[in-house]
């Protein structure tokens, strides 16, 4: 499994560079050939711990990323990856684990693909991370009480300090900081900040949202800045 | 359940009472026997005395008089005798009344004592005087055709007899009280064995197998008791057995469609592909690939909801509860799945809290089915009875016969298998699991040449967390308070 594949990284006319961790052979194969015909360039990796030393030696611009691994599972490389990158990662998980998408979330993934999926799915969600993950057209910094952010730099500070935030919680971040006090439903959240035009799970933009406040809360038990409106959805405070 | 109409205690009181009842007759016979017994004695004896006190004093008076008439000195010397002895006496001598001893002392001689003392007759009677019994005994004088009657006090004899019968009457009550306080006791000692029997019985009714009696002495009902207990440990082994094999049955089930999964899931991204590329493919092969396809994905379907379905009974499926606005939700399914031309949704159930994922999949295979089945003129009605929401789907399909009809929820049941659809069998035992899980009921009704109804009853309850705000948007059962800061 070590062994990487040798026709595993081909040129394409596109520059997007995909990883892709899977260890069932036939699943990495056919999502290699798919992403590969949707002009992807892909890099296959059937082990956690290879596809994580992959993830740290050469530049990526989405991992993909299944949940059962050999020697380390995707969780795992998921926060290893997030440790020192921003990559966007779409997890690889069963239906049967519904756990699995919030432990993956958690983890720092952007997204999720669950297990049977179409190829047309799968690069449809690619595209989707690799669009949030792009740098915004020049836009003014927007200051919502002690927070800053800046889409220009894809920076956010609070009270002067930098945040690490990951692409789609700086993109949650940016979208309600456009409209401050103005509360936005899960399903708008949903199209505008992971690109879904179909009914999407509203999981996504919930763990999402947890993971911000605790980087931007001072108490993210008790939010006073990203609020939860009830049976609608979430709003910034003006401050 | 037969526990309607047992009274605790009505045997221990029948056992009580008859208890009682026994010892009372018994005590009271043998009382009032005794009683009996010792007054005809006591009375018996106190004629006798009489008897010769009478006669010794007869001989007295036979002594006075002689032979002659008493004149009044004979009768006072004669009624001094045995006024000295304190006997009072009446004195009567042809058709003259008597003349008594003492003249506080003069009772009627009753008429029957008269004619038996007339016919020369030693005989007595019982009368009263002044509240005191009296032995009245008479007879002619010896020697004369006078007559002498005595006057015996028996009041010691009945005032003893009376004590006598208060004793024994307040001994009487008191074995009745002491034998209902023994006969109660040793009725609940007695039944107490059945009551703890009769509690172990309804636990493991209600599902505590693991209940036991206690063996306590080698009475009839140590053995039963131990009886019980094999009969619970058979139960108990019995219902493990049947659940260890249930268990191992949706195990295997679980796994078996665990390890599908993998192929499963690179035969559909193969198939996706395949699909792709259909069009650069000979003419041949073509529709061997797009059989493919198609199987590919019948095989998915069957695969998850066998999943879903192991997952259901595995108890594994969380429950999420939110808001969902159920109109939307419904018109969401309709839309994504593209049944707009044939589906009409009706009626507005607002928002409810409940789990979006389950109802969602609850409403997109009821409404599938109707679909499949019923082709055109589905309706899906959503409103509120109540405190439940209530989704009605309708199609004008064949309808189900009756025979089917109670079969139609379980797993793989197909009512017609020459019209076995693309579905997996398991889509509406999916669907009543979810409702199950929910909390809520499905029920399905069905006319033959007029189409089937199915309709689902939701509980929804709206528990408030706090710090959440509310606002009235869209839905109008939300509070009226706009940006209210909840507690905390």
């Amino acid at each position: 499994m070590d062994e990487p594949d040798p026709d595993s990284t081909l040129p394409t006319s596109v520059d997007e560079r995909v990883l892709l961790v899977e260890d069932d052979p036939s699943i990495r194969e056919v999502a290699a050939i798919g992403l590969k015909g949707a002009g992807f360039r892909v890099t296959t990796s059937g082990d956690g711990r290879d596809g994580l030393l992959r993830a740290r030696r050469d530049p990526f611009d989405v991992v993909l990323l299944d949940v059962m691994l050999p020697s380390l599972d995707g969780f795992e490389v998921c926060r290893e990856i997030r440790k020192d990158s921003r990559v966007p990662i779409v997890m690889l998980t069963a239906r049967t684990d519904t756990i699995d998408v919030v432990v993956g979330l958690e983890s720092g993934a952007d997204d999720y693909v669950t297990k049977p999926f179409e190829m047309a799915e799968l690069i449809a969600r690619v595209r989707a991370v690799l669009r949030r993950s792009a740098a915004e057209p020049a836009e003014r910094t927007h200051s919502v009480g002690g927070l800053e952010i800046d889409p220009g730099s894809f920076a956010a500070r609070m009270d002067g300090r930098e945040l690490s935030l990951t692409a789609t919680e700086f993109k949650l971040l940016l979208e309600l900081a456009r409209r401050p006090g103005q509360v936005f439903t899960r399903e708008l959240l949903l199209q505008r900040v992971w690109n879904y035009e179909y009914l999407g799970d509203s999981r996504l933009v919930d763990v999402a949202i947890q993971r911000l406040r605790s980087k931007v809360e001072a108490d993210p038990a008790h939010p006073t800045l990203i609020r939860t409106v009830r049976g609608v959805g979430y709003r910034l405070e003006r401050g | 359940m037969p526990r309607r109409g047992v009274q605790p205690g009505r045997l221990r009181r029948r056992l009580t009472i008859a208890f009682v009842l026994v010892a009372g007759i018994s005590a009271g016979a043998l009382a009032l026997g005794s009683y009996l017994l010792v007054r005809q004695a006591r009375m018996d004896d106190s004629v006798g005395r009489a008897k010769t006190e009478a006669l010794r004093e007869l001989r007295a008076a036979g002594s006075v008089v002689a032979g002659a008439p008493a004149g009044a000195f004979e009768v006072q010397n004669l009624l001094a005798g045995p006024e000295s002895s304190g006997i009072h006496a009446l004195f009567v001598a042809g058709a003259a009344g008597p003349t008594p001893s003492s003249p506080s002392v003069d009772p009627a001689i009753p008429a029957d004592l008269r004619t038996l003392v007339d016919r020369g007759r030693l005989a007595y009677r019982r009368v009263a005087f002044g509240g005191t019994p009296y032995l009245m005994m008479g007879s002619r004088i010896p020697g004369s055709t006078d007559e002498l009657y005595l006057l015996f006090d028996e009041h010691s004899l009945f005032h003893d007899l009376g004590v006598l019968r208060d004793v024994l009457v307040l001994g009487w009550v008191g074995v009745i009280l002491v034998a209902a306080v023994v006969g109660r006791t040793l009725a609940k000692e007695t039944l107490e064995p059945v009551g703890r029997a009769s509690e172990a019985a309804r636990h493991i009714a209600d599902g505590l197998l693991d209940t036991r009696l206690e063996v306590s002495g080698g009475d009839e009902f140590g053995a039963w008791a131990a009886s019980f207990n094999r009969m619970a440990e058979a139960l108990e082994a019995k219902v493990a057995a049947l659940s260890e094999a249930q268990a191992r049955e949706r195990r295997f089930t679980s796994d078996v469609a665990h390890e599908l999964r993998t192929p499963v899931a690179a035969l559909v991204g193969e198939a996706s592909l395949l699909h792709e590329h259909l069009d650069r493919m000979p003419e041949d092969a073509r529709r061997l690939a797009e059989l493919v396809v198609h199987d590919v994905a019948r095989l998915r379907r069957l695969v998850e909801d066998l999943m879903e379905i192991s997952r259901l009974d595995a108890g594994r499926e969380p429950v999420q509860p939110e808001m969902v606005d159920v109109a939307n939700l419904v018109k969401g399914v309709v839309r994504t799945r593209g049944w707009l031309s044939g589906v009409t949704v009706e009626g507005d159930g607002g928002a409810v809290w409940t789990d979006r994922r389950r109802l969602e999949r609850v409403l997109a295979n009821l409404v599938g089915n109707a679909v499949e089945h019923g082709r055109r003129g589905v309706r899906v009605w959503i409103g509120m009875v109540g405190q439940d929401l209530v989704v009605e789907v309708s199609d004008r399909g064949p309808g189900i016969s009756a025979d089917n009809l109670p079969h139609l929820f379980e797993r793989f049941y197909k009512s017609d298998p020459a019209r076995a659809g693309g579905g997996s069998g398991l889509g509406l035992a999916i669907v009543q699991e979810n409702v199950r899980l929910l909390g809520g009921e499905i029920e399905v009704r069905s006319e033959v040449g007029v189409g089937t109804q199915f309709r689902v009853v939701l509980p929804v309850t709206e528990p408030l967390r706090a710090g959440d705000v509310t606002v009235s948007a869209r839905t109008d059962h939300e509070a009226q308070s706009p940006s209210s800061e909840g507690g905390t």
